[in-house]
């Protein structure tokens, strides 16, 4: 809806009358509830009919290293894998648990586009909720804690988005300390000292997205001499937990919670569990993407994360606005960032802000679990006219 | 009381295709999950 109203003239589209143009929120729901169940539904077909396999409905706690308790009924196993991934973090904002609030899982389910809301925190969630909420209409104010928005990210891509945001109408606040929340008449508001000056900002909702910790509660993992760091459950390289016959995997053992990292390890902690295979992870590699438009995929080390970590380093960048292609579908804006070490010619990551730019990352991510360097990108014949020609002008650069 | 191979706590996205694995390698699995299958 976005493109066909901010953009339909300059395609030459006639005909179209924005202010016509309204979105259906309740059919929107619909048509995410039922991707959504589709998935689940493939998904548990992976385990559904096996003979092997018992569900078992409930909430399970250890009473011993190979006893469990679910709800009232008693199993035992002799191996136990902990999967049980994250939840949204303890609310610490003074106000914001009695004025009420949305997450990310509410905020999927609203039946009414709100007039305006305030986003806390600017990670992934709160970056991809605020687009698509001022998309939809939405006045979006997005409060980060921190100096800059996307703060794990390469610096000059996360700034760029930023800049994108606030050219679309999103009203981005960083460094906010001190946020509090109350009730405002039918409405909420949320205070914060930016810049040290206490700033107040009303809106209709407010959208907590202040990140997600583990989901250890009530597992009771110290009865089963199982560790918990204060990232997540402690695991050796090979998931093991500091319980000889229990493992764990995803979220639940904190760094990269992503769907994808858990999916890697799962058939991982199943053979090294039941099999004793002795596999070990290796997360050098872990892409990650922000769904935005354009959106921010990278993988591996920032420039600075790759200098702290005592590498000489080397980088290679190209512009989108040097692409036919993105310059024939309207964007661009975005760019690439690759690093690697100077000496060994070895990529150690990949920084893309563009159209499909979580599909570009892959060939950096495959690249770099071979411990390739740039020269193969480089080397390979790449489809013209394609945003992916970009990567390879980035792997040029860094020769 | 029964007594499995291997217990999977959390049927979501990682759960379940370790669950999967073990099953499909011949151990037997209790696959255990307090909302619904296919994690969040």
């Amino acid at each position: 809806m976005h493109l066909i109203r901010e953009r339909a003239a300059e395609f030459g589209v006639r005909g179209v009358d924005p202010a016509a143009l309204w979105l259906d929120l309740p059919a929107v729901v619909a048509r995410k509830d039922r991707i959504v169940q589709g998935i689940i539904d493939g998904i548990y077909g992976w385990v559904n009919p096996s003979p092997n396999v018992t569900l078992i409905r409930g909430r399970a706690e250890f009473t011993s290293p190979v006893d469990l308790r679910v709800d009232g009924r008693t199993i035992t196993a002799r191996q136990s894998i902990i999967a049980t991934g994250a939840r949204t973090a303890d609310i610490e904002i003074p106000g914001l648990v009695e004025t009420g609030y949305l997450t990310n899982y509410e905020a999927l389910q609203l039946q009414r586009v709100p007039s305006s809301l305030i986003v806390i925190g600017a990670g992934y969630v709160g970056v991809e909720f605020a687009q698509m909420f001022g998309r939809f209409g939405t006045k979006v104010t997005l409060l980060s804690r921190s100096s800059r928005i996307m703060k794990h990210e390469e610096p000059e891509l996360s700034e760029r988005l930023a800049g994108m945001l606030i050219a679309e109408g999103i009203d981005v606040r960083v460094g906010a300390e001190g946020i509090q929340a109350e009730r405002a008449g039918t409405g909420k508001r949320v205070m914060a000292a930016i810049g040290g000056q206490v700033q107040a900002f009303q809106a209709e909702e407010i959208l907590f997205a202040g990140g997600r910790v583990p989901r250890v509660d009530g597992l009771r993992l110290e009865e089963a001499g199982v560790k918990i760091d204060p990232e997540g459950v402690h695991v050796s390289d090979q998931l093991r937990t500091t319980a000889p016959n229990i493992w764990s995997l995803g979220d639940v053992n904190g760094g990269a919670m992503f769907t994808h990292r858990a999916t890697y390890d799962g058939p991982l902690a199943a053979l090294n569990a039941v099999k004793g295979a002795g596999r070990t992870v290796d997360y050098r590699a872990v892409p990650r993407a922000v769904f935005t438009e354009p959106a921010l995929a990278s993988v591996g080390l920032t420039e600075r994360q790759a200098l702290a970590a005592g590498h000489e380093v080397k980088t290679g960048v190209s512009y989108f606005a040097d692409s036919g292609r993105a310059k024939a579908i309207g964007q661009t804006e975005g760019l690439i960032k690759l690093v690697a070490d100077a000496v060994t010619g070895e990529l150690l990551g990949g920084h893309i802000l563009s159209a499909h730019a979580d599909l570009l990352i892959h060939q950096v991510v495959t690249a770099m679990h071979g411990r390739g360097t740039a020269e193969s990108i480089y080397r390979a014949i790449h489809i013209h006219p394609t945003l992916s020609e970009m990567v390879k002008e980035a792997a040029k650069k860094l020769r | 009381m029964t007594v499995y191979d291997l217990a999977v706590i959390g049927g979501g996205q990682g759960g379940l295709p370790a669950a999967a694995l073990a099953a499909r390698l011949g151990a037997t699995v209790a696959l255990i999950e307090m909302h619904e299958v296919g994690g969040t």
